[in-house]
């Protein structure tokens, strides 16, 4: 049972931690200062230690270097005694398991770490054999460099060891290399170590130096998962070792492992500044909700519109020319990189409204084939007689061109040359002519339902909000959404595109076939939030960020997910859910 | 600590294991060797009770150690080079001590008053060296002063060690004991006798009037460097403590293929001690009473005892100068600036981050 270590906050599967000491450390972190080995059981017999409440105990151990076989693991493996401290119990990750400590350190990391593959599989099945809610401590790997990549993929704890080490080694390290000490002509920092002329700075600053820069690194680490934006940030950095960057792109390729620790909703932007933006699990999962849980309900033409930088779509010039043009005559999708195709229904669904790109009018190959990709898969599931495909020629037409032999819809293209020109907007509302135009309240309707679908699953709109059963009120963004007699059943939440749910709300979803996320609690009544250890069960789907219904003997209401379902069900602590209503039964 | 299972259970179940896998490794192993040509040969100074002596070194190919053959110690790969179908005749036998002659002839101004046989088993077990053969190498060497021959504890008794004390011949057994720690020699270097057993032989050859050369291993699979350094400071000082065994030859584990330490160093999991840590033993243990030496195989390369590349050599020799003079302050006059790394790395090191340094 994991009782000294807690997850407080969390961005993708990197995590915002605190080491319950008397004096807590807020992780990731350096936890040299903090830890107490109980020693080796491979030199001598060690007596079970006492642990002490300041302290990070590594219960005695026999630790298996990399190479060691398993027969040879099996036969030595040890017992890890549970003690009433904080506790860290030394494994393998080629057998990684639950023994009840607070933390597990990894004996094999110095093999894995610095080779991609071997790291991704080494974490991954780490973390699915240990408790979600226990720290991940790699010991003696961690330089300026490589952290953000070790706590992008888990890693909760780390030591200076290896910083120091490699100062003595006489290299200088920072967050964006290595060098040899006697190479450098300036000392590239200004921390207490690097105060000094760089003739008289020799290993034992150096070891200082790299220390410093660690630590440093770590609190950028820290911030950025404060924000939300450790990807955005990993992107980038990672690209200062070949290694880092094959990391987590390796990890984009575990989809599982990230998509299942990748909140739904964030506030913070989403920086689209790399070609491996799109392979986000952010990304990646956007465009399998449009292409599989949503479905369009106009029977109109699709209008194809470039995106805008500004966000939501709808409140950038070129696209209120287009809207001009159209008129509510055609089911409007803007076609973007990285995110692929956005329905109007979900431009502000994060991260439709969140990403931020960069605009050069130059589509990479892996652009051009995602951004078909998903048209196709769009197109092939929602059937529109005509698509007009108002947009620039290049990059949008030639995606548009590949999809087009593949799809039953024709293709009409009203741009020219540039597609807010007069000649454009005419050309589109010319193709439009004749076509019927939605009325507010359906288009009202179907926002509701677009979001239902891509929030809870397919059908989920047409299940809960059929148009005989619900009237809106308020203003878009803001869309209240009541039964006949008024009663609100769930909002808008214009910030990420969401809806929020009341407990009727949530009563009819928890009644209907509307696939679930629902949180079943144990006997009490929730105030504020529901702790880990008073779930009893938690759907699988569930993702940090969404919406779920919490459910128990004595309560029934509506929340947030503060962690995803089987984290939920694993943890000992933590919040799991932030509720919004409860109705005490 | 809790232990769930009997000490001797689950020293069993270690054993079975290090035995699985080590027969594992060295069934990838295809190399054979011609019975008629020993295994090593060379000349050396060694310094013994008597003195510093020319020595003729002879490693005999005996179709090898029977405990390796069912798995065996955990960093030797000298059963690599033993032969195929396991047993060498009396007339092989004799045919390799002759062609070690031979080099002795050619290498050498003069006859080697010490002469070292190994066998990388055990030389006084019948099934690897014949009786018969035992006595006439006994009797080929009886114009020498001294000899060595290598043998487990459980071989070492005194009507064997008699065969050669009887010809006149100082002699000592070298014994493999590796450390003086039972649990880091049953469970680290997998070599199933105990302290007790060598105390015993120490035992049996002073009753023949032979003595003991204890062989230790420094830094075994599964220890950081400093619980290595540890455990020899101890082990030396055990040894140097036990009646008969007049000298100790500490020498750092090398990686040899075809073993477990050398699957482990391919996965990133050992590294070879530091020369530094070989010196300070030296250094620390200097009031022992018995000789101590080492002699590092492979110094400065990454599968022997290294430091940072640049002073390798410079400790080494300071090493062997040790070796014959027994001289503490040998050691003053190496300095590098990778003492600060090894320094570092025996303060931050333990076996679940090993090694922190290559």
């Amino acid at each position: 049972m994991t009782e000294y270590f807690e997850v407080h906050g969390r961005d993708g599967a990197a995590r915002l931690g605190e080491l319950r000491l008397d004096d807590p450390v807020t992780t990731p972190a350096l936890v040299d200062e903090v830890v107490d080995d109980a020693g080796s059981l491979w030199a001598r017999e060690r007596e079970l230690p006492e642990g002490a409440a300041d302290r990070l105990t590594i219960l005695p151990h026999r630790a298996f270097p990399p190479g060691t076989r398993e027969p040879v693991r099996e036969s030595f493996r040890v017992d890890h005694p549970e003690i009433d401290t904080p506790s860290a119990a030394v494994v393998s990750s080629e057998e990684a398991r639950d023994v009840g400590a607070d933390a597990y350190l990894l004996s094999d990391a110095n093999a894995f770490v610095g080779h991609a593959s071997a790291f991704t599989d080494a974490i991954i099945r780490t973390r699915e054999a240990i408790p979600a809610d226990t720290a991940l401590y790699l010991s003696g790997v961690a330089t300026p460099r490589n952290v953000a990549t070790l706590v992008y993929a888990g890693v909760d704890l780390v030591d200076a060891k290896k910083a120091k080490v490699r100062g003595a080694e006489g290299f200088y390290l920072t967050s964006e290399g290595e060098r040899f000490l006697e190479d450098l002509r300036e000392l590239p920092c200004a921390c207490s170590a690097c105060q000094q002329p760089i003739a008289e700075f020799g290993p034992r600053d150096c070891a200082e130096h790299n220390v410093n820069a660690l630590r440093t690194e770590l609190r950028v680490v820290r911030e950025r998962i404060r924000e939300g934006r450790l990807r955005d940030y990993v992107e980038g950095q990672a690209r200062h070792d070949q290694w880092l960057t094959a990391a987590f792109r390796e990890f984009d390729q575990q989809y599982g492992y990230v998509e299942e620790r990748a909140p739904v909703v964030r506030e913070a932007e989403l920086a689209a500044a790399s070609g491996d933006s799109i392979r986000r699990p952010e990304i990646q999962r956007f465009a399998e909700r449009v292409t599989e849980r949503y479905r369009t309900e106009f029977d109109g033409p699709l209008v194809l519109v470039p995106c805008s930088a500004t966000k939501p779509y709808s409140e950038s010039q070129s696209h209120r020319q287009f809207h001009d043009a159209i008129q509510w005559r055609g089911h409007l999708a803007s076609m973007t990189s990285p995110i692929g195709v956005v329905p109007q229904e979900l431009e502000l669904t994060y991260p439709a409204q969140q990403y931020d790109t960069v605009v050069t009018g130059r589509w990479s190959a892996d652009e051009k084939e995602f951004v078909s990709a998903v048209l196709r898969r769009y197109l092939q599931r929602n059937d529109y007689d005509r698509v007009i495909a108002h947009v620039p020629p290049g990059g949008y037409t030639d995606i548009c061109e590949t999809v087009e032999p593949a799809v039953d819809a024709d293709f009409e293209y009203t741009v020219a040359d540039h597609p807010t020109t007069d000649d454009s907007l005419a050309a589109l509302s010319a193709a439009l002519e004749g076509e019927e135009a939605y009325r507010k309240r359906t288009r009202e309707h179907r926002i509701v339902r677009a979001m239902a679908d891509y929030q809870l699953g397919e059908g989920a709109g047409a299940e809960l909000f059929p148009s005989d059963e619900i009237q809106t009120t308020s203003r878009y963004p803001k869309i209240q959404i009541r039964d006949a007699e008024g009663e609100q059943l769930a909002t808008m939440v214009p910030n990420y595109g969401v809806l929020s749910f009341t407990t009727a709300g949530a009563r009819k979803w928890a009644e209907s076939d509307a696939p679930s996320k629902t949180v079943e609690i144990d006997e009490f009544v929730p105030h504020g939030s529901v702790l880990a250890p008073g779930v009893v069960d938690a759907d699988e789907a569930i993702r940090t960020g969404d919406e779920v219904i919490v459910s128990g003997p004595k309560a029934f209401g509506v929340g947030r997910a503060s962690m995803f379902g089987s984290e939920m069900r694993e943890s000992t602590r933590g919040i799991a859910v932030e509720t919004r209503h409860v109705d005490e039964l | 600590m809790s232990k769930p299972t009997p000490e001797v259970y689950e020293r069993g179940r270690g054993m079975d294991a290090h035995n699985q896998v080590m027969r594992d490794i060295r069934a990838e192993n295809d190399d054979s060797y011609d019975p008629h040509e020993p295994t090593r040969v060379w000349i050396d100074e060694d310094n013994t009770p008597d003195g510093v002596y020319q020595s003729l070194t002879i490693i005999l190919n005996t179709g090898g150690c029977r405990w390796a053959r069912a798995g065996g110690c955990t960093m030797c790969g000298y059963v690599a080079e033993s032969v195929e179908g396991g047993s060498v005749s009396h007339e092989a036998l004799m045919d390799q001590i002759q062609v070690a002659l031979d080099h002795e002839a050619e290498e050498a101004d003069e006859q080697s008053g010490l002469i070292k046989i190994y066998t990388s088993g055990s030389f006084l077990d019948e099934r690897e060296v014949p009786a018969e053969t035992r006595r006439a190498i006994a009797e080929t060497f009886a114009d020498r002063d001294r000899i060595v021959v290598e043998s487990l504890p459980d071989f070492v008794d005194r009507e064997k060690v008699r065969d050669f004390t009887e010809q006149g011949l100082e002699t000592d057994v070298a014994v493999g004991l590796e450390t003086a720690t039972d649990r880091v020699r049953h469970d680290c270097v997998n070599k199933y006798f105990d302290f007790a057993d060598f105390e015993d032989a120490c035992a049996e050859a002073r009753e023949a009037g032979g003595g003991v050369k204890a062989y230790l291993l420094m830094k075994p699979p599964f220890l950081s460097e400093q619980e290595a350094l540890e455990d020899m400071q101890s082990s030396v000082r055990r040894c140097g403590a036990v009646d008969g065994c007049h000298t100790v030859s500490m020498n750092p584990c090398n990686v040899q293929r075809y073993t477990m330490v050398d699957e482990l160093f391919y996965e990133g999991g050992y590294r070879p001690p530091w020369l530094w840590s070989v010196a300070e033993v030296l250094r620390t243990t200097t009031d022992v009473d018995a000789i101590v030496v080492s002699d590092p195989v492979g110094h400065g390369s990454d599968r022997g005892a290294h430091n940072c590349g640049e002073c390798d050599d410079r400790v080494q020799r300071a090493i062997k100068d040790f070796d014959l003079r027994q001289d503490p302050s040998v050691f003053e006059q190496v300095e590098c600036e990778c003492e600060f790394t090894w320094e570092l790395v025996l303060e931050e090191e333990q076996s679940f981050n090993t090694p922190l340094a290559r």
